[in-house]
């Protein structure tokens, strides 16, 4: 049987000497001469680089240090993140004191009734001097004044006095006005209220417009 | 007479590869038996429900083993020590004690299928079989692998080409994982957590490491072998080969997301599958840019069609679980039947495909015999058509079962299980189809090997007539 016979019935055409002697010869060349460069190592190079990185970010994130038990840490809290923690819950209180108490005349968006309610919003009533919206709540309010340009004052007032208020819920609520809707005056604390209680026995009425003014020269001085 | 040299070591192979390749197409045939009972269980559990050596447990097991130790084990045999032993331009050794390994290795492989049926099974993945069966087929593999490395070793050329790495590795693999997984789990059995992780590794590394690469060498083999010309860029081959020997036994672990392990197993697991994309890649280029410079060759040459068709599902299967791998899809599709997908992609899709196209290769000339072109196309264009609608239900029935596990909503049997249930009837079809297939493959086969079977009992050395007459 001839070599071209087994060719023939086999549809093989590369023998198998033939196939190790290509293929050893070209573990050595690596490639046929070229003009250029080879692109495929190239691309090659650049696969393997990019699937080296993506694993390692992803081993980073997902393998927890090698270790079994996943991380517990000792949960404690910063000085600031206890001092926001604070603030938050305040505020979150005298939300509440607002919308009970207040809501219903300075409504809920702090905007107020055009003509008859005075906004809390952007007004330097409420976040100026401490003493000055305390003073109003402790006391209330009456006849005109002049908020964000507009008079007010023809038809109600604040009065305070028909319903007690605890230093603490004016606290709270003031520091709520003053944070909120775009607001940022800083807090006010339960014994600074206590003081401006004890500081203001005198005062019997409700605190006139021009009182105040005359009390806070510096709020309204421009 | 003259023969040349291939001739004369295809004479001296024509026994050993022979009885190889009958018994793995025997073994073929039982594990296509088991796999439809199995599937027909999935959607009528009253199926063979009598018998309790068919149940469910028993006879998925079965066809697994079966499958990849019978219908594997055999045929990765004879196409390594065949494709060893060309390139070695070698004469096998050792004929005699080959065979009789080989008897004994089908042997205990029966007795091991018989024990899981009847129940005697262990819990560890893909080393189901009884212990006692395991010596038995430990050391006859060491006798057949110990003789293909004798004829490698006594090569002509000293220098080695990809088939051979691929090869001799994937026969020196095995015994080293099954010793590392047998030593830990049934002779040191392992603690706690490593032994269901052993276990798994094991199962899933056996399929990575022993059946994959026989079967990318088996097509570096083939493709220049038929097509005459070079592997394109060979020179990436031998990254390729280094990247699944490191990477692979890594990568296998993913499997284990989610599960009570160490974080850092899955995550290791996900990173290695994520890298496995290079080998991937690298195979891919080496086959289909050189197959895709001869197309018209390919779709000529049957036994080529074959490889083609499993390096492309090996391709696109493997990307596909690299997809898989990842935790955000891994925590949808892990307790799915996509696993089915997974096993059954790589060794019906990629393993066999490339082993049928080996086969039909080898046997016409080792045996003198051709394989009649209709009954090879029938057998190519049903395991196509079987493999496919197979993938595709396992892969969409898996997305649409995870998917709807996900949501305590559904009501189990009567949303989740009704809405899988049409993927179920379609691999039941699928494993019909593949069966009618295979058993065509296996006639071909057994007429190569024995054209006239009655001439064959009459008189004993009827293989040598045709050398006689020419």
């Amino acid at each position: 049987m001839t070599k071209k016979n087994n060719n023939n019935q086999s549809q093989g055409l590369m023998s198998d000497q033939d196939m190790v002697e290509i293929h050893s010869k070209l573990n050595v060349d690596k490639h046929p001469p070229t003009k250029g460069f080879l692109i495929a190592p190239l691309v090659f190079v650049f696969v393997f680089g990019c699937l080296i990185f993506v694993c390692s970010i992803q081993l980073a994130h997902s393998t927890n240090q090698f270790q079994l038990h996943p991380p517990t840490e000792i949960v404690v809290l910063t000085e600031e993140e206890k001092e926001s923690l604070r603030i938050e819950r305040k505020i979150e209180s005298g939300k509440k004191v607002f919308a009970v108490r207040c809501a219903s005349c300075h409504q809920a968006n702090g905007l107020g009734i055009q003509g008859q309610y005075p906004p809390l919003a952007g007004s330097k009533w409420v976040t100026s001097d401490p003493a000055l919206i305390s003073n109003i709540i402790l006391k209330g309010l009456k006849g005109e004044i002049t908020v964000k340009g507009e008079v007010y004052g023809t038809s109600a007032a604040v009065n305070m006095a028909a319903v007690p208020i605890t230093d603490r819920e004016i606290a709270n609520v003031t520091t709520y006005v003053r944070s909120a809707w775009g607001n940022t005056a800083s807090e006010i604390t339960e014994e600074e209220v206590s003081f401006f209680r004890a500081d203001s026995e005198d005062q019997v009425e409700q605190w006139t417009g021009t009182q105040l003014v005359e009390m806070f020269p510096s709020v309204f001085s421009n | 007479m003259k023969l040349n040299s291939e001739q004369i070591i295809d004479k001296s192979l024509k026994l050993v590869v022979c009885f190889f390749v009958a018994s793995a197409g025997l073994w073929l045939l039982a594990a296509a038996l088991f796999a439809y009972i199995s599937a027909a269980k999935l959607t009528d559990p009253f199926f063979l429900s009598s018998f309790e050596y068919f149940t469910y447990g028993k006879i998925k097991l079965a066809q697994a083993n079966a499958f990849v130790y019978g219908w594997g084990g055999n045929s990765i045999f004879a196409v390594t020590l065949w494709i060893v032993a060309r390139l070695a331009q070698t004469e096998s050794r050792g004929r005699v004690l080959v065979i009789f390994a080989g008897i004994i290795w089908n042997l205990a492989i029966t007795f091991g299928l018989l024990g899981i049926l009847d129940g005697h099974m262990t819990p560890h993945e893909m080393l189901e079989m009884p212990a006692e069966v395991w010596p038995a087929l430990f050391i006859s593999y060491c006798v057949i692998a110990f003789f293909i490395v004798v004829v490698h070793r006594s090569r002509k050329n000293k220098e080695t080409i990809a088939p051979q790495w691929f090869l001799l590795s994937s026969l020196l693999w095995f015994p080293m994982l099954f010793l590392i997984a047998w030593n830990g789990l049934e002779i040191n059995p392992a603690r706690g957590t490593v032994q269901s992780v052993l276990s798994m590794w094991f199962g899933q590394s056996l399929i990575w490491l022993w059946l994959t690469p026989v079967a990318l060498g088996a097509a570096y083999y083939i493709i220049p072998a038929i097509l005459g010309r070079a592997i394109d860029k060979y020179y990436l081959a031998v990254f390729g080969f280094w990247c699944i020997a490191t990477l692979a036994p890594w990568s296998v672990v993913h499997h284990l997301e989610g599960g009570p392990v160490p974080m850092w197993i899955p995550a290791i697991g996900t990173v290695m599958s994520i890298a496995m994309i290079f080998p991937i890649a690298v195979a891919s280029t080496n086959f289909h840019s050189t197959a895709f410079l001869d197309i018209s060759k390919v779709w000529d040459s049957l036994p080529l069609r074959f490889v083609i068709f499993g390096t492309l599902s090996y391709t696109i299967s493997s990307y596909i679980g690299v997809i898989f791998s990842l935790p955000s899809v891994a925590k949808i599709t892990q307790f799915s039947i996509i696993n089915d997908f997974h096993f059954n992609q790589r060794v019906y899709g990629f393993f066999s495909m490339i082993i049928f196209g080996m086969v039909y290769y080898i046997l016409p000339k080792i045996t003198g015999n051709e394989i009649a072109k209709g009954a090879k196309a029938f057998h190519f264009w049903t395991s196509a058509f079987g493999v496919l609608i197979l993938l595709l239900a396992y892969l969409i029935g898996g997305l649409t079962h995870g998917v709807l596990a996900q949501q305590p909503s559904l009501s189990w049997a009567s949303s989740v299980i009704s809405s899988v249930m049409p993927y179920f009837l379609i691999t039941e079809l699928a494993f019909i189809v593949l069966g009618f297939s295979q058993l065509v493959f296996v006639i071909n086969v057994w007429k190569a090997i024995i054209p006239n079977p009655f001439a064959f009992w009459t008189c004993g050395d009827s293989q040598s007539k045709p050398e006689t007459s020419a």
